[in-house]
């Protein structure tokens, strides 16, 4: 038997201790993988929003709420000017509107349309849930003060005039079939979504009525998202005649020619418009939605630390504990020849068996438990700190908001050899203080004391 | 052989000095049984460890196998422990979680002696202090005192020690087994030609000891 061996039997010298000192470790090292896997995969969450961030810097009146008609608004006039700043590529230019079913009751409160002559012929690509109708039990939309809807209900319809009929709210889309309409002319074309086409019974060429006028399908597009599917697009120059709204505009997307050129550009932005906009460049916005997930990665780092100088007071404890315990057992080994080393070097694996044993549960729980600590805490993190994202042109960023939550957490085998290694560097360190008390055992006091 | 000169130690706590050991000389040719008697607080415990180089003496100097141990520095020290004293505990002092013969292999471990060697020489040396063979593969707790005492002999005889100091070796054995483990001693010491030095309050074993020593408030005189 030699002191590897012999380290390794002391281990096990008392079973109930190994197994209570085993399972304590092994839970704080467990919270301590949780954590830098939370970490990393926070980490890496972060680094994926930033990198899938575009270079684009958003334009909203100042003060902008979607859910109200009472809004400022901005003019092409304004926007003219922010063209000429430099590494400003392109400037796309929205206007959104909000038209009633003909025939239908319109539904009154936030975002209500009050507008008689914004109606439509088409109908809303999106079906209510079943919990809104007479009878069911879910949450009731108010009409007049009733919570049973109308037979002749329908949700309104979203109307967009764009300069960018290809991105409206900076979101791409997909023609299905005909062609995309021209956003720079005023003509009565529009373009609708697949589902809003399917509902309508609506092909290229189909007509429909808005704002009293005759509109021509000319494309047919899919969004990919249910939102971006309930929509008609047309030329902001026709929404502006259409809704008699001559030269106004209520978002805008500035298109920088590099992510190297966005704070730059949007400082000039800023500069130029004043306290009339709202100016935000994608990057502010891929900040603040991370801004969580920083206070998560924060978090993981302290209980990352706590749980590791938990586990190595843990282990320097024990050590103390059972060199005390062992102090007669020292001196007789050095009165037969033992040196401090050689009695140190077995202390020391008798702790890093200990604290192998340790990482085996703890690194078994911390890789069952990762995942769903950080989804906690990401979930947990997020719901409580990011808002609603309204406000025109902000499609892309309610994406990004969105990813954020969708995280995963995974364990390679470098976390699991990362910790591993601290968990010996944790037994060695503990082990090694505990060996200055063996250091100072006097086999002639131990004699004496018998 | 052992020769002791003039060893004194002296404990101080603050102002206070305590001598423990005054001035002691005292020669044991090799292959002789010593015994120091004494009362408690004599200083045969502390005159042990000296002789054990577990404690430096104040002054004076020992001998053994012509080497002053006095002078040695820490790591020959535990070289010394190791390989030229051979320690024998009253209350055997045996580590538990180990078997008897895994016990007496210890010190040769320490004393880097080959796997093979260490175990074929704890086997002779547990079968010569008369411990069967499925006694010697049982832990100290499974193993009478009188047998206990006996893995310690072996331990104590492991690396061939030129001095053996036997602290009260029979004090917590009936009075046949401690006449047993007597005997035990003052054979080895014949045939292994070895220097054994025990420290006891029992006066009919200290009587047939080769030289009998008595320690006085740290003075020794022999019999």
């Amino acid at each position: 038997m030699n002191v590897v061996t012999r380290g390794i039997r002391n281990a096990f010298r008392n079973t109930i201790r190994t197994f209570s000192i085993v399972v304590i470790l092994g839970l704080s090292i467990a919270l301590a993988l949780s954590m830098l896997i939370a970490r990393q995969a926070v980490g890496d969450k972060i680094n994926s929003v930033k990198s899938s961030v575009g270079n684009t810097v958003s334009v909203s009146p100042a003060g902008y709420n979607a859910m109200s008609d009472a809004n400022n608004a901005l003019t092409t006039s304004d926007l003219a000017s922010i063209k000429t700043i430099s590494h400003v590529s392109s400037v796309t230019e929205n206007l959104t509107g909000r038209l009633t079913t003909e025939g239908a009751t319109a539904m009154v409160g936030p975002g209500g349309q009050s507008d008689s002559n914004a109606t439509t012929s088409l109908k809303s690509a999106v079906n209510l849930n079943s919990v809104n109708k007479e009878g069911g039990d879910g949450p009731k939309i108010m009409i007049n003060g009733s919570s049973t809807l109308p037979s002749n209900f329908s949700l309104p319809v979203s109307i967009l005039g764009t300069t960018d009929p290809l991105h409206p709210n900076g979101n791409d889309v997909t023609i299905k079939s005909g062609k995309a309409i021209d956003g720079s002319k005023d003509a009565n074309q529009a373009m609708v979504s697949t589902a809003m086409a399917s509902k309508n019974n609506l092909k290229v060429g189909s007509t429909f009525t808005a704002y009293g006028e005759t509109l021509t399908v000319a494309g047919i597009f899919d969004s990919g998202t249910q939102a971006g599917n309930d929509i008609v697009v047309v030329s902001l120059a026709t929404l502006q005649r259409l809704s008699d709204q001559s030269g106004v505009v209520s978002a805008a997307q500035v298109t920088v020619d590099s992510a190297d050129n966005l704070s730059s550009v949007t400082s000039a932005v800023k500069s130029k418009l004043g306290s009339s906009a709202d100016v935000q460049s994608a990057q502010e916005e891929a900040e603040n939605t991370i801004k969580p997930l920083k206070n998560i990665q924060t978090i993981s780092m302290y209980s990352l630390i706590g749980a590791v100088i938990a586990g190595s007071v843990i282990i320097l404890l024990t050590m103390i504990m059972i060199v005390r315990e062992r102090r007669r057992e020292i001196g007789v080994v050095k009165a037969i020849g033992a040196s401090n080393i050689s009695i140190m070097s077995q202390f020391m694996i008798e702790a890093v068996t200990l604290t192998v044993l340790g990482s085996v549960i703890g690194i078994a729980a911390g890789v069952i438990a990762g995942n769903p600590i950080t989804k906690l805490l990401v979930d947990n993190s997020t719901s409580s700190s990011t808002g609603m994202g309204a406000g025109p042109g902000r499609g892309a960023f309610r994406s990004i908001s969105h990813s954020v939550n969708n995280i995963s957490a995974s364990v390679g085998w470098d976390i699991i050899l990362y910790g591993l290694a601290a968990a010996i560097i944790i037994a060695v360190i503990g082990s090694s203080i505990a060996s200055f008390f063996i250091a100072k055992v006097r086999p002639a006091e131990v004699m004496r004391a018998e | 052989m052992l020769q002791v000169d003039k060893i004194t130690k002296i404990f101080a706590s603050g102002d206070t000095k305590v001598t423990a050991v005054k001035d002691v000389t005292f020669t044991v040719p090799a292959g002789q049984f010593a015994s120091i008697i004494g009362r408690s607080g004599s200083g045969k415990s502390t005159l042990l460890s000296i002789l054990g180089a577990l404690e430096k003496p104040t002054s004076g100097s020992i001998v053994v196998d012509d080497k002053d141990v006095a002078k040695l520095h820490d790591h020959a020290l535990i070289k010394y422990r190791g390989q030229k004293i051979g320690f024998i505990f009253q209350n055997y002092n045996l580590v538990p979680n180990l078997t008897a013969i895994e016990n007496v292999m210890l010190p040769m471990e320490y004393a880097k002696v080959s796997k093979k060697e260490r175990l074929e020489r704890a086997k002779k040396l547990l079968t010569q202090v008369g411990l069967e063979d499925d006694q010697q593969q049982r832990k100290p707790g499974r193993l009478s005192g009188g047998q206990q005492q006996r893995v310690a002999i072996a331990r104590a005889l492991a690396n061939k020690p030129k001095l053996i100091l036997a602290d009260e070796p029979t004090g917590n054995l009936d009075s046949q087994t401690g006449k047993m483990i007597f005997d035990l001693l003052h054979g080895l010491a014949k045939t292994e030609n070895t220097t054994i030095l025990a420290v006891t309050h029992d006066l009919s074993i200290a009587g047939k000891t080769d030289k009998t020593f008595k320690l006085n408030d740290g003075v020794l005189t022999e019999e």
